[in-house]
């Protein structure tokens, strides 16, 4: 089947179109057929880019002022005669959306239908910044496509299975009943991408396993995935708890926010922005929010970039522990996103020290050079396995459309 | 539709409001001065009160960039005639409004919405200057423009309920919360806020507390943000005298008339926020730095 991806912000649509079948995953032999971006939609000057694997980039800037517009494009651009990749819209099978919070109405992937797009809408008060677009973009989608099926698959669905004393917060109950207010979770695609790719590689039954998840990446969070199910998470009501990120704090003390807004006078959106945009790596190194920029200042002798990273890996490994704690042991490790995948200093840096749970890194094997995609990473005689792997939420999106059209997944109530 | 772009004539401080505004919200901007000098000094202006913003953590230096690149000057009118929606925010004076808002219905096309800005003259009288009454709106910004959640929407005898629509759809763009006015003079919140501007002054004309205590037992007393002195000053004395006098003048009720010591501050020159000392003294972030007047000027 040939699945189209949609990925929609407040003023952009990313885009894939994959190749994909249940006998395809269990080959692991799906394909991308192509991908781009609408970036800037609203203005005169969009940038379109179209990517298709074996050809040169093609890139237009034409004037793109709404969403329906931008999808529009990228359909035409799939059945370009000269750019394209199909012949014919009909031949795309399903559309699969992104669709950052599912809220507690949703721990699966699902076929939208009048109703779920009711729930979807429901959501709006939890993610005000991210479900609009993605609502929007889904319903463009639909008159551009009307006769094939659209799924939704949530960054929150995964961790719903968090238990209550994970995901509540020590607050008056009546705050979670009337306002929502619990742990979430996010970048759930990826933890359980990573979580099925461990027990795809060693053959062993998600079931028997106890897996930490690290995802980082622009945001990060950690996962304790026991025995198949998300435990627990870093991320909560929203991605700025947790790890230390780019631009996001992470744990912080609230009573130290309120402090601060009372000292600074500050409204409740600067210090929304004070947390989410001017804190982090970049908050604390003064230099940058990328961790590439800080390990090679730090390399040169700059103790603020020095410092940043020490922090997240400190913040990092006091996690790992917790869900080992959590979980009575860890047998895997996996690290996940631009970060995880790239760097092996902050890979060898936040598992330092923690032989004593069972986990020990190989730093040949953690530093090679050539190594590319999924690797193992710790030495032989580690007994908790640590993995490199990279990935692929769109891929998780295409094929949980595929699920969800064939039934693997059931349907939603009508 | 969506509004995309905006024209502004005037760019002293409300006009400078409104710009960073609409910019920071995403919408394009063109505005209009009298000459480079003005137009660069609009624009270093707004590139300050972006800093500050950076330094208030509200927003990031690229996103200072990006509303910085959404603003555009000009001398002449012809570049206003794409923008959706134009809004004049030249000095609050007859001569001034009427002339911008008559030039303004020659140059701009005939199915766009003109919003005038003025909190004194009547939006039915500007219109008539004009072949688009049903299209002339005003539109009554609170200073700072950019931090005051309202405004508002003033509907003269001719306005149209599809202007009262796009002037809304234009507020709620700005992320501002209109409410709808009939054309009166001082609309609602001057006229509310005036009769107690001047009794408070009165009160400390009187020697019944300082300035400094006036301000705190209204504040505390009775949870405003600021007191009502502070007020004052951020609205610049001069137009509190003016609308106090506009209204003396309208309504005929004396509770508008101006006290003595609004008069002497303002012929002193001392206009609260704007020259940095009016009842209270400012830095140049319109941060209160030191006490209150003495009782000199009582």
């Amino acid at each position: 089947m040939k699945i189209l991806v949609l990925n929609c912000g407040s003023s952009s649509v990313k885009f894939q179109l994959i190749e994909t079948s249940l006998e395809l995953i269990e080959q692991r032999a799906d394909r991308l057929i192509a991908k781009g971006s609408v970036e800037k939609i609203g203005s005169s000057h969009a940038i379109v880019t179209f990517d298709v694997p074996g050809r040169e980039r093609h890139r237009e800037t034409p004037e793109i002022l709404e969403h329906r517009v931008a999808i529009e494009r990228v359909a035409r651009l799939l059945c370009d005669p000269e750019h394209g990749v199909i012949g014919d819209p009909k031949e795309i099978d399903g559309v699969g959306h992104r669709v950052v919070h599912g809220g507690e109405k949703f721990a699966n992937s699902t076929l939208i239908n009048d109703r779920v797009l009711h729930e979807m809408k429901e959501c709006i008060e939890l993610a005000p910044l991210h479900n609009p677009a993605n609502i929007r973009g889904y319903t463009v989608a639909r008159q551009i496509f009307p006769d094939i099926p659209h799924v939704a698959v949530f960054d929150t669905a995964f961790h719903q299975t968090m238990p209550p004393h994970s995901y509540l917060y020590a607050l008056p109950r009546v705050i979670h009943r009337r306002h929502g207010v619990r742990r979430y979770g996010f970048h759930g695609t990826s933890h359980r991408y990573c979580a099925y790719r461990i027990e795809k590689i060693t053959g062993v039954d998600r079931e028997e396993l106890r897996i930490i998840t690290a995802h980082l990446g622009n945001g990060c969070s950690a996962c304790a995935i026991d025995h198949g199910k998300s435990l627990d998470t870093t991320m909560g009501f929203t991605p700025l708890e947790g790890l230390i990120m780019g631009t996001r704090s992470g744990d912080i003390d609230p009573a130290a926010v309120l402090h601060v807004i009372a000292k600074e006078e500050l409204r409740l959106s600067e210090a929304n922005t004070l947390l989410n945009k001017h804190s982090g790596l970049l908050g604390i190194s003064g230099i940058s929010n990328d961790m590439r920029e800080l390990q090679t200042a730090a390399a040169k002798g700059n103790e603020d970039a020095q410092l940043a990273i020490d922090m997240f890996c400190y913040r990092l490994k006091k996690y790992i522990g917790a869900y080992a704690a959590a979980m009575g042991g860890v047998d895997h490790l996996v690290f996940t996103g631009g970060i995880g995948e790239n760097s092996a200093l902050i890979r060898e840096r936040s598992v330092d020290g923690l032989a004593f749970m069972g986990l020990e890194i190989d730093p040949a094997r953690n530093a090679d050079p050539e190594a590319r995609g999924e690797r193992q990473i710790s030495t032989a005689t580690s007994r908790a396995k640590i993995w490199v792997i990279p990935t692929d939420e769109e891929l998780v999106i295409a094929r949980d459309t595929v699920r969800c059209i064939v039934g693997v997944i059931p349907p939603p109530p009508a | 539709m969506r509004l995309r772009s905006i024209g502004v004539v005037g760019a002293g401080t409300m006009g400078q409001g409104i710009v960073q505004t609409a910019a920071v919200n995403g919408i394009d901007v063109v505005f209009k001065e009298i000459s480079r000098e003005h137009l660069e000094t609009a624009r270093r202006a707004i590139e300050t009160a972006l800093d500050r913003e950076i330094d208030r953590w509200a927003i990031t230096p690229s996103e200072k960039k990006a509303h910085l690149s959404r603003i555009t000057g000009t001398e002449s009118y012809d570049d206003l005639r794409h923008t959706d929606v134009i809004i004049e925010a030249v000095e609050d004076l007859w001569d001034r409004k009427s002339e911008v808002i008559h030039d303004l219905d020659l140059i701009i096309p005939d199915e766009r919405v003109i919003v005038t800005t003025s909190s004194t003259l009547s939006v039915s009288e500007l219109a008539r200057e004009t072949r688009r009454p049903d299209k002339i709106i005003g539109m009554h910004f609170l200073r700072p423009v950019p931090k005051r959640a309202l405004v508002e929407v003033v509907r003269g005898f001719h306005t149209s309920d599809d202007t009262y629509a796009v002037a809304r759809r234009f507020a709620e763009a700005l992320g501002k919360t209109a409410v709808e006015i009939h054309e009166y003079p001082g609309f609602v919140t001057t006229r509310v806020i005036l009769p107690l501007l001047a009794e408070a002054m009165q009160t400390v004309m009187e020697g019944v507390a300082t300035v400094e205590d006036v301000d705190r037992a209204m504040k505390l007393g009775f949870d405003f943000p600021a007191g009502p002195f502070q007020i004052a000053d951020q609205m610049g004395l001069d137009d509190v005298l003016n609308s106090m006098e506009h209204l003396f003048q309208e309504l005929g009720d004396p509770k508008f008339r101006p006290p003595a010591i609004l008069r002497r501050l303002v012929r002193a020159g001392h206009l609260g926020v704007k020259t940095r000392q009016g009842f209270f003294s400012y830095n140049e972030f319109g941060e209160k730095t030191g006490g209150a007047i003495g009782g000199d000027v009582k």
